[in-house]
């Protein structure tokens, strides 16, 4: 590695940090502003005295100014303390949970990712090879309507087709009830191949397969679009003319034309990757997928100050290490990038 | 350049493999691991708070714990009645402050250790050390608990308590495994107690399996292995019956699903009376709702029929009194006081309070909108309408989430604002003390104090005579319906949908769910 790649990946790494106390902050002072507390969101209308609630309070560190609050989490995720949780079950480390939650979105996530790359390039190879032909027309209306569709509702429709009417899939959930798969990287597809347990490979790849398909297409839309105008660009230039003119097969020359189309996919491989565990919170709400996404929205309904923050921390890491990986990549790819 | 797309090509291609084969081979594994494992899916939409039943204080957690612990006592399945459960029979004094019970030498937790009087003890003042939510149903009648040999315990009360029997189903007087610590909540320990199951398998807010505890000193579960399934909604839950995913869905459908389902004629659908109660909550401290025309009035104009029809799609019954309907002591109060849509009425208490339809009453009501399920701002606009049909009443509707709402309800800070109640157990005295009884009411926001209504309760409780305590309990809710600090509304009913080969379902009035007697024909 060059002495200036290096500079260029440490002023990158050094770049999350105000990005995550950034985004920290905000959080921290949403969940403040807005009325009521976890402990009360617990207690609900059960009779509990004032003392009993002030005690559950001072347990929280509730009771404290918000700013020694503010800094003594900060203090914490410094130290890799992600605190513990304030609703139920109380007093769990939120990392507990974190590690938990987090392979499940993962695998959600690449798989989604691997299956939006595909549709993206094959549907806009296709478009660009048949320009200004219906085929093209097409695919940019598959563009159009894959990058609006909304997630819920798309994924109640393939629920309700493939699960409910043909009974070909699963409708939620990551296992077969009475299926057991020992975990070593909570990547079950992973796992189950690694465990050789193929009962499990199978069941976790067909719950896959719904998740991964609703995020995936509503995603690919956006590659569509790039790549058929990239490999538009790149067709149309003296390159290409002379391999048509040499007699090169045309399958071959669209190879290399999407060749020399890739760098910007990439650059939109890794935004999308911080778009893909948005969009997984959607998803995972839609198919009951037990990942960080369904975490998080079920501390919000308890008010789960630390689990809301430590989540929030944790996802804004992921996504800046990725964004920082990318950038990187797209730094050694192309040598007119400078750092 | 090259070699990297090739890889990618195969990696490409790999995934590919991967979902092809999972479309190829998926059916016939599903159908094979459900030929090997006899087991029972439920789907819920409830979460397992805490699996400690010195802290867990929730109706779905409840259930859980009634599955793999069991008290001194139990309900016979499907009734109200109390028969004997760890305790084989018991003694109580003659102002039912001392009762003595008597256990079964059987009794064996599920890895096989014996379960003595000395477990029961140390499980009870474990609770009371800890101090969890539940904790008051002991601590508010027990003075003391002693094991007078291996197999004899002694309860010394408050008070006299004539419902003590009810107390002692309940979770908190379960005796835990050894494991649990003296001082400490275990909110995921899955060591149990003495129940018809144990935990083999818990991830929160995923999955919970159940397999039969094979020292169950009772009647061997029907079926070997129980899983729950935790579903985020009732939409998908619907969709994974409907595919046969999960063999019951459970807590809870929607009405819109539960009538579609029964309609489909693929399903059974089964319907258990159930003692939650909904109500709405006037708030007696601060105006307009300081005045009791205002309240009555408000109580007079509701068509509580109209609301189960519409609102619920007949999934609940009409409720006139905060003891549920079939409940021993049970009037129905605001029926005989009021009637039902009784415009005319409300007409003439609001003129007497000084409105009329140039001056018009305005309140604020308010809802909370996911703790109830969805049907919540239907129920409120449905209220608004009501009322409104008077034409001397303006009603604006605001709402906020749970969190908000309780804390805004124990501040006094809302008029009027809609509730839910699920008993702690089954007695009279659950549904009126409190709600009633000026120092157990905080919680409610309605500032309701009556000192009569406060010595009646007292009363009640320490009564053991069903006859006399009924009598109080009917002065109480006739009063109730008088001073209207609550109006009550609805009363549910449980539903259960099950796929048509699952047989054994029984529910008693306790709304507990127990799952040895289910099992599959076929």
């Amino acid at each position: 590695m060059s002495r200036g790649l290096g500079r260029y990946i440490l002023i990158r790494a050094l770049m999350i940090i105000p990005t995550i106390l950034i985004l920290y902050t905000v959080v921290f002072i949403f969940l403040r502003i807005l009325p009521g507390n976890p402990i009360l969101a617990v207690v609900g209308t059960k009779s509990i005295s004032p003392e009993q609630l002030e005690h559950l309070m001072k347990m929280a560190g509730l009771d404290k100014p918000y700013h020694v609050q503010y800094f003594e989490y900060l203090w914490k995720i410094l130290h890799g303390d992600f605190g513990v949780t304030l609703a139920f079950p109380m007093g769990k480390p939120v990392w507990d949970y974190l590690k938990q939650r987090f392979p499940a979105t993962l695998e959600l996530t690449i798989w989604a990712f691997t299956i939006s790359v595909l549709l993206g390039l094959l549907t806009g190879v296709i478009g660009a090879t048949r320009k200004g032909t219906k085929v093209d027309t097409a695919m940019r209306l598959y563009s159009i309507v894959a990058y609006t569709l909304f997630i819920p509702w798309f994924g109640m429709m393939l629920q309700y087709i493939f699960g409910v009417k043909l009974h070909l899939l699963p409708t939620s959930g990551r296992l077969d009830p009475g299926i057991q798969l020992k975990t070593i990287t909570g990547l079950y597809v992973l796992d189950s191949i690694l465990t050789g347990n193929w009962p499990a490979f199978v069941s976790s790849v067909k719950h896959l397969i719904l998740p991964a398909f609703t995020l995936g297409i509503v995603l690919s839309g956006a590659y569509t679009r790039l790549v058929r105008n990239n490999m538009v660009d790149v067709l149309s230039q003296d390159f290409i003319r002379a391999y048509h003119a040499r007699g090169v097969p045309p399958r071959k020359v669209t190879w290399y034309a999407l060749k020399n189309a890739f760098i910007p996919i990439v650059t939109l491989m890794g935004l999308q990757f911080a778009i893909l565990l948005g969009g997984a919170v959607l998803t995972e709400t839609t198919f009951s997928w037990p990942g960080m996404g369904t975490f998080i929205v079920d501390r919000i309904d308890y008010r789960d100050y630390n689990a809301i923050q430590g989540a929030v921390i944790f996802f804004a890491f992921f996504v800046g290490l990725i964004s920082l990986i990318v950038d990187v990549i797209y730094a050694i790819l192309d040598p007119r990038v400078k750092y | 350049m090259r070699l990297k797309v090739q890889v990618l090509a195969l990696v490409l291609l790999l995934a590919l493999g991967v979902v092809a084969s999972g479309c190829i081979g998926g059916q016939s594994t599903q159908t094979q691991a459900k030929e090997e494992v006899t087991q029972i899916v439920i789907g819920v939409t409830d979460k397992v708070t805490d699996l400690d039943p010195a802290n867990a204080y929730d109706f779905y957690t409840w259930e859980v714990l009634n599955n793999i612990m069991e008290g001194l006592v139990k309900y016979k399945p499907g009734t109200l009645e109390i028969e004997p459960a760890i305790a084989e029979r018991w003694e109580v004094n003659e102002d039912s402050t001392v009762w003595t019970f008597y256990l079964r030498k059987d009794v064996k937790f599920a890895d096989g250790t014996p379960l003595t009087a000395k477990d029961v003890v140390r499980s009870i003042k474990r609770v009371m050390k800890i101090n969890g939510d539940p904790a008051w149903l002991v601590t508010d009648f027990v003075k003391d608990v002693v094991a007078k040999d291996d197999y004899t315990v002694v309860f010394y009360l408050k008070q006299p308590t004539s419902y003590f029997l009810a107390l002692l189903t309940t979770p908190p007087y379960f005796p835990v495994h050894p494991n649990y610590s003296d001082t400490q909540i275990e909110s995921d320990a899955t060591y149990g107690g003495a129940g018809p199951y144990r935990i083999v398998k818990w991830v929160r807010d995923e999955e919970l399996v159940f397999e039969a505890n094979p020292y169950y000193y009772g009647e061997k579960p029907k079926t070997k292995r129980i899983v729950i399934k935790f579903y985020r909604d009732a939409s998908t839950m619907r969709l994974a019956l409907q595919n046969g995913e999960i063999d019951i869905a459970w807590r809870t459908l929607r009405p819109s699903d539960i009538k579609s389902l029964k309609q489909s004629g693929n399903f059974n659908v089964i319907e258990v009376p159930g003692g939650f109660i909904r109500y709405i909550c006037l708030n007696t401290k601060v105006d307009p709702t300081k005045n009791v025309k205002v309240r009555q009035a408000l109580a007079a104009a509701i068509d509580r029929k109209e609301i189960a029809e519409k609102v619920f799609m007949g999934t609940v019954e009409p409720l006139y009194s905060l003891i549920p309907n079939g409940m021993w002591s049970h009037i129905d109060a605001f029926k005989e006081k009021y009637g039902d849509a009784n415009i005319e009425l409300a007409k003439k208490l609001l003129q007497e309070a000084g409105y009329s339809e140039s001056n018009p009453l305005q309140i604020t009501l308010w809802y909370t909108p996911t703790h109830y399920g969805d049907t919540e701002a239907d129920l409120a606009q449905i209220l608004k309408e009501q009322w409104e049909r008077t034409g001397m009443i303006k009603v604006d509707i605001k709402s906020a989430e749970w969190g908000t709402y309780v804390d805004y309800a124990r501040k006094g800070q809302m008029q009027v604002y809609l509730l839910g109640w699920y008993p702690d157990y089954l007695d009279p005295d659950d549904y009126t003390t409190p709600f009633l009884k000026s120092t157990a009411n905080s919680w409610a926001g309605t500032g309701y104090a009556n000192p009569t209504v406060d010595e009646l309760l007292t009363k009640a409780q320490r009564l053991t005579d069903q006859n006399e305590r009924a009598k109080l309990y009917e002065e109480v809710q006739k009063i109730l319906a008088e001073d209207v600090p609550y109006i009550p509304l609805v009363q549910g009913k449980l539903y259960l949908v099950t796929q048509k080969n699952v047989k054994g379902v029984i529910i008693g009035p306790d709304m507990i769910f127990r799952y040895s007697t289910l099992y599959k024909e076929g």
